[in-house]
């Protein structure tokens, strides 16, 4: 018998109503006198669990919904239909005994006072969330160790780098020890390194602490660094729900290979060994080239069997279509309902 | 609803505003620096104003004058009066301030007074420009003169009684405490001030906190805090009050201060004594406060609960600005001089207040008004801050589109 969801979202439906507006000048003259307004279904009939301890990507394009299911799944939203319980709460309704269980993160703003000493953001926090002193105390030494925050504790959030800024507000949503985690777009505008030090945080706190975290993004390589599960949505309709090696398993249809030649003598004859099979050889210089084959066709052990045949290699890659491309292809109306697995 | 959360997000925003130039601006430096510069400023100004149209020496014309040598001889030997001769396009020179009056005496009026016959002279002047009514009144006064002594020469000539002309005498005399009258003087003015300056000083935290909010994206974070929606809006409020009030306080603090030393300053400045000559008392100061306290909470209230319907600051600010008209004008109507009290009039939200402080600071207290007022300001401000708190439950308010 698989314990409760941690936390179950079933049939989620958020419609706004937004006023239409008609273009140009007469268009203008209408719209002050009779107005129009439009239902905007932002998340349309959303139905997922997350079990404790999961680490789960919510991705999709801009507009897509993920935000606004964020603000449902933190309290700040009511949702129109459908029903959230979250850690054993109704998140509008019993919103302030549920938000001390949770920590929430919005990537493009803080909840740091911009102008003064960030350990200072900490005690009010502190005195909001009612933590004791100790475990106050036991919090900030975990973080000096994990996330190194302890060198600009006395600086004004205004002249932290972002990178310093998300690990303080990564902190500051995680000072109360919550078991669920949100993040909305965690690592927006971070350089790699950051990103890095961000990724590799948040794998610590959910394997030391079993904190489940939902986050979206649009930086694929979190999720592929983070993330055992993805939730797809775009236009506030669910696409995806499911493994991530699973989705690439079903949709990845095409793969390269890259290959580099001793010399660029052979080029001409492997060209026309690729070409007798339909395939076309793109050169990447004068010596590396790159084919591309869709791998339900092509036996990718026998085009390897064919390039090495044909020249003399010095170095070959096989790699899969990024992420990217497949996710970019979902987005585009490409089907993947029955690749899903949980709804 | 708890107090310790509202102290909490009290606390929080007024620590956030004390490091804000802006919200520093309005609601310290302004209230502060505005006084000394009305009061020295305008009092220096209005005295040397006053001294400089008493010095000039007016020029005056006199038309015709025929046949009259002796008249005209007395007109002209008038002290600070500059005669210049007569010519036909008087009034346009009245009008363009070349000369200041002129005086028209008929032909024949030595003899007209001496045998007793009717005459009638005009004085021209330009209504309204102070110091062609300084010579006209030279003029007038010295006309007057004449007709007193030419009533007292045909009296005694006929050994007739002077009662006959003055059967009595008419005196007034001013029983209105020295307050009173200084209170009339500027008592529309401090209420005035002290209302504008308490809208001004909440005008921007009440924005920075709910339009600002929203456009720096921070909202969010705030409403994500285990913090109930109604304690972090009266947080809010609070800090909002405490600009206006501290505005309020800092503004009569300024100005008591301000007055004092410039009536000291231009005690020797003729003039300036007039302008200057009051006092307010503690107890006039308490009384005045005391009456702001519920329009504060009102301004305060309002504010928030128009910031928040805006996106953004920009839009804040072109919500609010009606709304300054609307609190300027009945504290305008204050200070006009015939505007007096009724009971409908008691009720009529900052107009109310305008004339209460009007009649406090000049020394009467119409504690009945003073009790209506007072309470009906307390249920505008707290219909106010119940539609504040409200809005800010609502979701299409906090995040419109």
């Amino acid at each position: 018998m698989p314990a409760q969801p941690l936390i179950s979202v079933q049939l989620l439906c958020k419609h706004f109503r937004a006023f239409k507006r008609r273009e140009g000048l007469w268009g203008g003259i209408q719209n002050l006198f009779v107005r129009e307004y439009q239902t905007v279904r932002a998340v349309d009939d959303i139905s997922f669990d997350i079990e404790p301890g999961e680490m789960v990507g919510y991705i999709g394009p801009n507009g897509a919904g993920k935000s606004t299911t964020i603000k449902m799944l933190t309290g700040i939203l009511v949702p129109s239909t459908g029903r959230i319980i979250s850690n054993g709460f109704v998140p509008w309704r019993q919103r302030t005994d549920y938000v001390k269980t949770i920590g929430v993160v919005f990537g493009q703003r803080t909840q740091l006072w911009w102008d003064i000493a960030v350990i200072e953001s900490f005690k009010l926090l502190r005195r909001i969330y009612g933590v004791s002193q100790r475990d106050f105390d036991d919090r900030m030494e975990l973080f000096h160790q994990v996330l190194g925050i302890s060198d600009y504790l006395n600086t004004p959030v205004r002249k932290l780098s972002l990178g310093e800024r998300m690990r303080c507000d990564l902190a500051a949503a995680l000072l109360h020890n919550p078991p669920i985690l949100f993040l909305d777009e965690p690592t927006i505008g971070l350089d790699v390194v950051a990103k890095d030090h961000i990724r590799k945080f948040l794998r610590a706190i959910n394997e030391r602490y079993r904190t489940t975290v939902l986050l979206t993004t649009h930086d694929l390589d979190d999720i592929e660094e983070l993330c055992r599960r993805i939730v797809i949505i775009d236009h506030g309709k669910l696409l995806y729900d499911g493994p991530l090696p699973e989705l690439k398993q079903k949709l990845l249809r095409t793969k390269q290979i890259k290959f580099a030649l001793r010399d660029s003598e052979a080029a001409g004859t492997l060209q026309r060994a690729l070409s007798s099979e339909g395939l076309d050889a793109e050169a990447v210089d004068e010596v590396t080239y790159r084919v591309r084959f869709d791998r339900t066709r092509v036996s990718t052990s026998e085009l390897i069997r064919k390039i090495l045949a044909a020249g003399d290699i010095r170095d070959l890659l096989i790699e899969d279509e990024p992420i990217e491309e497949i996710i970019k292809r979902i987005y585009g109306g490409e089907s993947v309902m029955e690749v899903s697995t949980r709804t | 609803m708890s107090l310790r959360n509202i102290m909490v997000v009290y606390r929080k925003e007024l620590t956030d505003s004390l490091r804000d130039r802006r919200t520093l601006i309005s609601m310290v430096v302004v209230p502060i620096v505005i006084f000394p510069l009305m009061s020295i400023g305008m009092g220096t100004f209005v005295a040397k104003m006053m001294i400089k149209a008493k010095d000039e020496v007016p020029k005056v014309m006199i038309l015709n004058g025929r046949n009259s040598p002796r008249v005209v001889a007395d007109l002209k030997a008038l002290s600070g009066i500059e005669f210049v001769p007569s010519a036909d396009d008087y009034k346009q020179e009245i009008s363009e301030k070349k000369i200041r009056a002129a005086v028209d005496i008929p032909s024949d009026f030595d003899a007209a007074v001496e045998q007793g016959n009717a005459a009638t002279v005009n004085i021209y002047d330009y209504n309204g420009d102070l110091k062609s009514g300084f010579a006209a009144d030279k003029i007038e006064k010295f006309l007057k003169d004449l007709q007193r002594e030419t009533v007292q020469k045909r009296l005694e000539a006929r050994k007739l009684p002077a009662t006959l002309v003055d059967p009595f005498q008419v005196k007034t005399e001013n029983v209105a405490p020295q307050e009173k009258v200084t209170g009339a003087a500027i008592g529309g003015f401090l209420p005035y001030f002290i209302i504008v300056l308490c809208l001004m000083g909440a005008t921007y935290p009440a924005i920075d906190l709910t339009a600002g909010e929203k456009e720096r994206g921070t909202i969010e974070t705030i409403l994500c805090s285990p913090v109930p929606r109604t304690d972090i809006v009266l947080g809010k409020f609070l800090m909002v009050l405490t600009a206006a009030l501290c505005t309020a306080v800092l503004a009569i603090i300024s100005m008591g201060t301000s007055f004092h030393v410039a009536k000291q300053m231009l005690a020797d400045t003729p003039g300036a004594k007039d302008v200057l000559n009051f006092t307010i008392g503690m107890k006039t100061i308490g009384a005045v406060f005391l009456m702001v306290l519920p329009v504060a909470v009102l301004f305060a209230s309002a504010l928030i609960a128009i910031a928040l319907m805006a996106k953004s600051y920009k839009e804040a600010q072109s919500y609010i600005a009606p709304l300054t008209i609307l609190v300027v004008l009945p504290a305008v109507a204050g200070l006009m001089p015939g505007v007096e009290f009724n009971a409908r009039m008691a009720l009529v939200p900052i107009l109310n207040t305008s004339l209460v402080c009007k009649e406090i600071v000049a020394g009467t207290y119409h504690w009945n008004y003073i009790a209506i007022i007072f309470a009906s300001t307390c249920v505008y401000a707290s219909a106010a801050l119940y539609v504040a708190v409200s809005l800010f439950k609502r979701e299409d308010v906090l995040f419109r589109t």
